[in-house]
């Protein structure tokens, strides 16, 4: 919690997924994920099971990518293959074409309207309600912080504070560099480890303010 | 590798695998008895299997502690064409964080849970609705449904048994609502996640127009151990009338916050100074949130004799919901708090019923006045009027569960708001 972490200077970051109570574990990526851990599903989504799954937020995008082709078309394919209409794939295909093009412009609107066969509107309709759909370009990193309940019992504003001093960037938008959009998030689902905060795909838990630094540093460096 | 959210009082039945990465393999799952439960459901009647579970008691994990065998039991007799079973798994209730850890340490308690209540219900496809943010535990549960479809426990003729099933992975795109289970269909079918007019119910009109029943993750997570151990065995913990485990997610003012599992009926101060190691140094009970943010919050006097079963936070004033525990000791600034869960209603809602869409919009606007020192006490009986005209009149429980937390806490922590109105003085700063 902030009180009992700010105290003495710089903390350094020390939990990269989740870790048990306040900082008090220092676990590696595999600990955190296990050894068997496999990260990213391949571009033609493996088994048609979980072609509907996909890593939220890449680092680097490419707006200009088609949809879609070579692996993305066979898994797109293999998504279109699972439900009984093809009017479900549209959430599916919105998140493929996300992963690709970091955001969803309206052009992409329409040529996912194009392909699943259904009206612009109604697409932009769909898009419009969900959140995690970027509306516009975001950095290579997307910060999004919670400042729900169970996070800012424990400091969630002043993380998210910490966030926009540090990358000198306001709510919502992107940094001069390119690097940074931070946003402020809805519960994300890891009260027990507050405060919460989703950068791209990856979840960092117990971040306090001062834990900030560390974390950009390590992204500018490594990536995620 | 010690997982952190260990204490000798937990009884771990659910989450016996967390923290081993073994597990999360079907070999390992198999070493700790995983699959037997399905081979031996299957050669069972599908009303043999939900007898069992109506034995054992298991009500619904997702907050409204529905019994799950009599659910199961609404769907159709006769078998007309395809049937389905979704799970929800799009976790998103303020203060929940269980179903995360579930998917990501064992996932093929998941799916063996997902393929017994298909079997039973007559489910052709299970669809495992799971929030879009769990990137993580997504890729980890649909790398344990390829393994299962290789191994033969998913797809056609499992086992022998002639029974075929499949399973599909698929993520939302954030939206609280979708956690409502007609709006995760809509959602599913590739629409705005709206929550439909109730009936016609799952049971007969549900996904794609066809009979579907949804169940939470952690429910079917505990179907395998029933039908393992049987009804019975399961009914040894817990009480009467709530029986067996939860996982109960503590956040918030305590020493140790984290998932524990106990069974049902756990008294909730001994789960905050025993099992979670109390409050911070120096610091008092103010207020618990007992079952997530959608619940009414209780005082420190209520919360003494509580004991965490459904009927017993219903007698000491609240609601179990999915039994979220959220602590806040003297330091809270409540006015603060309750209107960040307001914004949260607020943005939210989506859109369809006027009380829900204004109701938490004017909620929220008047709550922020009231928390920057310019509110008046006739804002208070507003509040209060509104919450009344939002609660019973919409689609769904959004809105209900939005003017829950204001009503409550103006109820029984009204001179926090007065010394804000009257004098702008806050009370407590987190």
């Amino acid at each position: 919690m902030s009180e009992t972490s700010s105290s003495s200077g710089p903390v350094p970051f020390r939990n990269p997924g989740w870790a048990g109570n306040t900082g008090a574990f220092d676990l590696s990526e595999e600990q955190v994920r296990g050894d068997d851990y496999v990260g990213v599903r391949p571009a033609d989504g493996g088994h048609a099971s979980g072609a509907a799954t996909y890593p939220y937020m890449k680092v680097e995008k490419s707006p200009e990518a088609p949809l879609f082709e070579g692996p993305y078309r066979e898994r797109f394919d293999k998504i279109l293959s699972r439900y009984p209409e093809s009017r479900a794939a549209l959430l599916p295909a919105l998140n493929l074409a996300q992963e690709l093009r970091g955001h969803i412009s309206p052009e992409t609107m329409r040529e996912v309207a194009v392909l699943l066969d259904l009206p612009e509107a109604y697409v932009r309709g769909v898009t419009s309600f969900y959140t995690m759909y970027n509306k516009r370009p975001v950095g290579r990193f997307l910060i999004q912080v919670c400042t729900n309940i169970s996070c800012n019992l424990c400091g969630g504003d002043e993380v998210l504070a910490s966030f926009l001093k540090h990358t000198g960037t306001e709510l919502g938008s992107t940094s001069a560099d390119g690097d940074f959009t931070v946003t402020e998030v809805e519960c994300l689902a890891a009260c027990g480890t507050p405060t919460a905060v989703q950068i791209n795909s990856r979840y960092y838990e117990n971040v306090t303010p001062d834990s900030v630094p560390a974390i950009l540093e390590r992204l500018r460096k490594k990536g995620e | 590798m010690a997982f952190p959210y260990e204490h000798e009082r937990e009884v771990r039945i659910l989450s016996r695998g967390w923290g081993d990465p073994s597990a999360r393999t079907l070999e390992g799952w198999k070493a700790l008895g995983g699959y037997k439960a399905l081979e031996k459901s299957l050669s069972m009647s599908r009303e043999a299997v939900i007898d069992e579970v109506k034995a054992s008691g298991l009500r619904g994990r997702g907050g409204a502690g529905f019994p799950t065998g009599l659910k199961w039991s609404f769907m159709p007799k006769e078998k007309t064409g395809l049937q389905y079973l979704c799970c929800n798994a799009d976790e998103s209730e303020p203060g929940t964080f269980k179903d995360r850890e579930l998917l990501r340490w064992s996932p093929h308690q998941l799916i063996e849970g997902c393929l017994i209540a298909a079997h039973a219900i007559q489910a052709d496809h299970v669809f495992i609705y799971c929030r879009g943010e769990f990137f993580e535990a997504v890729q980890v549960l649909a790398r344990a449904v390829e393994e299962a479809y290789a191994a033969g426990f998913i797809g056609e003729n499992i086992l022998g048994s002639g029974i075929s099933i499949d399973i599909t992975v698929h993520s939302g795109a954030g939206a609280y609502i979708c956690g409502e289970e007609t709006a995760l269909m809509n959602s599913l079918e590739g629409r705005r996640g709206l929550p439909r007019v109730k009936p016609p119910f799952p049971a007969a009109v549900g996904a794609f127009g066809r009979p579907t029943t949804i169940n939470n993750v952690e429910t079917l997570c505990a179907i395998p151990h029933i039908m393992t151990h049987g009804g019975a065995w399961y009914r040894e913990q817990g009480t009467e009338k709530s029986p067996g485990t939860k996982l109960f997610c503590v956040s918030g003012h305590v020493v140790r916050p984290g998932n524990y599992e106990l069974p049902l009926g756990f008294p909730l101060m001994e789960l905050i100074h025993d099992v979670c190691g109390g409050l911070r140094p120096g610091r008092t009970l103010k207020a618990v949130i007992p079952g997530g943010s959608s619940v009414p919050i209780m005082n420190a006097a209520e919360c003494e004799a509580c004991t965490l079963d459904y009927e017993g936070v219903v007698e000491a004033g609240s609601m179990l919901g999915c039994a979220s525990v959220i602590i806040m000791d003297d330091s809270t600034n409540l006015v603060k708090q309750v209107r960040r869960m307001v914004d949260f209603y607020a943005h939210e809602s989506c859109g369809q019923c006027t009380p829900c869409r204004e109701g938490t919009q004017w909620m929220a606007r008047i709550l922020r006045r009231i928390e920057e020192g310019r509110g008046t006490e006739e804002d208070l009986d507003t509040l209060l009027d509104l919450g009344d005209q939002m609660t019973g009149t919409t689609i769904c429980v959004l809105s209900d569960s939005a003017a829950a937390p204001v009503a409550s806490s103006i109820a029984k922590f009204r001179d926090d708001y007065l010394a804000l109105i009257r004098r702008g003085e806050r009370v407590g700063a987190a």
